[in-house]
């Protein structure tokens, strides 16, 4: 009986959260200045993996700007600050990732036009930083108070062979009550992770030895070899149950046209529900690499270069199911899509955690990456009416 | 000269770090009483004007009330400079609105002349429109020196200036007229104005008073002009200058250039004049003249550049009765 006015109490209240999303949604609209601004500001300033300062030190200085305590960075690099809460009995963490693909050599150069904003590393993820760092400004324009503090988190250290070092690195020396995580990503609306994959990254160096034997049958250059390799790895059965994706992602070799070249190495990921599967692959590509050196006489070593295990909430959790009521609210369709970034930080630290994308994307993770506006007012009220769901109870068991 | 030169670059010569804290220059300037307008003057600038007025609206008017006033004035566009403008919330004129009486002249000169009656200021900050990497700093550097010293009248903007070409950026190669044509004009007849490092760089900051009293060529001389004017009448000490860092800007063909330094010519020879340093000055031709080759045929292309003046604000009646 307590149970059933509990859950009713807790329906009304987010049935009532729901009512206010139109009236946020405009009220993000109005005030998007702020965070497009921050955006442009962030997004200008070149942030490759392990080179976050320069963006991280703005980040740090708009958290100081907006006054919340303790504004600092961390020896990983991770800017964080806190919004104190009226009660403040525990936190709401809202995280995103600083680093970008693009290295610093690339101009860092974007487009503000009526209804998008173009440039490298928009998406991902300058646009999902302004979100964050902009946050306290914005509750305090649309009169949002929380009973929980928000604990602010710009991470770094997130992408490729950082294997999410700075969010786990944050996590494991933040010592606090953390009620509920929120990720926040620039794209693409509708996207929902509450789970995060296992995955391998590895990368293969092949090196043909000093005294390589160009006469010998079969010799060939380190790109023939690489190609060679690779097929070889295809082979590997990829299972469709449970689900399992093996992504060749990056290849390099050689320098001109005319001389064959004396190394080579290949970036890929395999990612799995299954941590056993992974493991099962992972044994297979080392195995294929000592015997294609013992065939050929070629150096092929696989260096892992991250390795996370499968965690996650159920479908069932409240802050999964909060969530998927709201985006139908905001009138998207959620696209359940398992996690392989620092959602799995918050998960494995204990807490349930969600990934949420801000707005529509194209070209994302190429020089002309951009954004709509639009559907980022809503993207940016589903955040903020999630944070609020959470700060009310809504979303625990 | 030399010490004295040295002194000025000393004494004017700023960096725009040294006025990070923006919301201790907003203090000062409500303690001063004083009002700060923004004019961006445009002509076809939809790929670069909606950053300009987002970031420089959102921070420098929202966020610290540095900027009292912010407006675009507009030549004519016939791409969307003007939509995209009033969208992120600037205040959008079109030139030829403003001090109708007086007719319209097509050059960026005449924005920045109709600016002084249309915005009321008492200091106002020009910025181009073409700025890739804009940033607050190219307002508050500019207009810190006036807040702070009573004495300077007019600041100027210096930068790094990376032209931005299809392939990337080239990290030299800006400010051409000024090292071929303006310096050593300048070395010869006004060498103590070689010490304003980018004399024709088209963001500077000055008070209301100092503008309505100078003529404005409304083409390519309107900086160069400035300068000669203000020269003249309070010297060097009325001028400053800030270090900007880096301005990312399109670069111009060498034929364009030819162009505009044949307008800054036009004006710098009527100065010259004007100011007694040259007795007799010939009618100038009004015609650019330059060749084009096609096919092993060379043909002479002549271009029209005439640079008309605006004379001084102060002289104009409908000005004189908005003051009143």
């Amino acid at each position: 009986m307590v149970m059933t006015i509990e859950t009713n109490t807790k329906d009304a209240a987010l049935e009532s959260l729901l009512k206010d999303m139109p009236s946020l949604i405009e009220g993000l609209r109005e005030n998007r200045e702020t965070y497009l601004t921050d955006a442009v500001l962030l997004g200008e300033i070149p942030s490759p993996t392990f080179g976050e300062e320069d963006r991280v030190r703005l980040a740090l200085d708009r958290f100081r700007e907006n006054g919340l305590d303790d504004p600092e960075i961390d020896d990983l690099g991770n800017a964080s600050g806190i919004l104190p809460g009226s009660e403040g009995s525990s936190s709401i963490l809202v995280m995103a990732h600083a680093d970008s693909v693009f290295g610093s050599d690339v101009r860092h150069v974007l487009n503000v036009g009526s209804d998008y904003i173009t440039g490298p590393g928009i998406a991902d993820n300058a646009i999902g930083m302004a979100a964050v760092v902009g946050l306290p400004n914005l509750l305090e324009k649309l009169g949002i108070h929380l009973k929980d503090d928000l604990l602010l988190l710009i991470n770094t250290k997130s992408l490729g062979v950082a294997n999410l070092e700075g969010s786990r690195g944050f996590l494991e020396t933040k010592q606090r009550p953390i009620r509920a995580g929120i990720c926040v990503e620039g794209a693409e609306q509708g996207r929902l992770s509450y789970s995060g994959l296992g995955a391998l990254r590895g990368q293969i160096n092949l090196r043909l030895p000093s005294n390589y034997d160009w006469h010998r049958f079969g010799a060939a250059g380190a790109i023939s070899h690489l190609t060679r390799f690779v097929s070889q790895v295809m082979e590997i059965p990829v299972p469709k149950e449970p689900k399992t994706k093996m992504v060749f992602g990056e290849m390099h070799s050689g320098s001109s046209f005319n001389t064959s070249p004396r190394s080579g190495s290949l970036r890929f990921e395999i990612s799995s529900e299954d941590d056993e599967v992974v493991h099962e692959m992972e044994t297979q590509v080392n195995e294929l690499c000592e015997q294609y050196s013992m065939e050929t006489g070629i150096h092929v070593m696989m260096e892992v270069v991250a390795k996370r295990k499968n965690c996650g909430i159920p479908f069932t959790h409240p802050l999964v199911k909060t969530t998927r009521s709201i985006m139908s609210e905001a009138g998207v369709t959620p696209a359940v899509d398992p996690s392989t970034g620092d959602l799995n930080s918050i998960i494995l630290a204990g807490h349930p955690g969600v990934t949420l994308g801000l707005t529509s994307a194209e070209n994302v993770r190429e020089a002309n990456e951009s954004i709509k506006l639009e559907p980022l007012y809503s993207g940016m009220a589903q955040m903020i009416t999630l944070l609020r769901a959470i700060d009310q109870g809504l979303c625990e068991s | 000269m030399t010490g004295n030169n040295q002194k000025w670059l000393d004494d004017n010569t700023f960096h725009h770090g040294e006025f990070w804290d923006i919301l201790k220059l907003v203090e000062e300037k409500e303690k001063k009483g004083l009002k700060i307008s923004l004019c961006i003057p445009t002509l076809n600038e939809e790929k670069t004007i909606g950053k300009e007025v987002l970031i420089l609206r959102s921070e420098l008017m929202e966020r610290y009330p540095l900027i009292d006033e912010f407006a675009v004035i507009d030549s004519g566009s016939t791409d969307k400079t003007l939509e995209v403008a009033s969208n992120f919330g600037a205040d959008v004129y079109l030139a030829s609105d403003i001090l109708p009486e007086v007719g319209n002249k097509r050059g960026k000169g005449e924005n920045l002349w109709k600016a002084i009656h249309q915005l009321k200021g008492d200091i106002i900050c020009y910025v181009d429109a073409d700025i890739s990497n804009i940033h607050p700093r190219f307002v508050y550097g500019l207009v810190a020196p006036l807040i702070r010293r009573e004495e300077v009248h007019y600041v100027k903007a210096f930068y790094d200036r990376p032209l931005n070409y299809s392939s990337g950026l080239r990290s030299s190669g800006g400010g051409r007229v000024t090292e071929i044509l303006i310096r050593p004009l300048f070395s010869l007849f006004y060498p103590e104005l070689t010490n304003i490092v980018q004399p024709l760089s088209g963001e500077y900051a000055a008070r209301r008073e100092v503008l309505e009293n100078i003529p404005f060529p409304i083409g390519y001389g309107v900086e160069t002009s400035h300068l000669l004017d203000l020269y003249d009448t309070f010297g060097l000490e009325a001028f400053a200058q800030t270090d900007l860092d880096r301005r990312v800007h399109r670069n111009q063909t060498t034929n364009a250039l030819g162009k505009m330094s044949f307008g800054i010519l036009q004006t710098f020879f009527n100065r010259l004049h004007a100011q007694g340093k040259i007795d007799k000055l010939p009618d100038l031709e009004t015609f650019y003249r330059r060749f084009e080759v096609e096919d092993g045929v060379y043909s002479q292309i002549a271009q029209e550049v005439i640079e008309e003046e605006r004379p001084p604000m102060i002289e104009i009646q409908g000005y004189l009765n908005r003051n009143q």
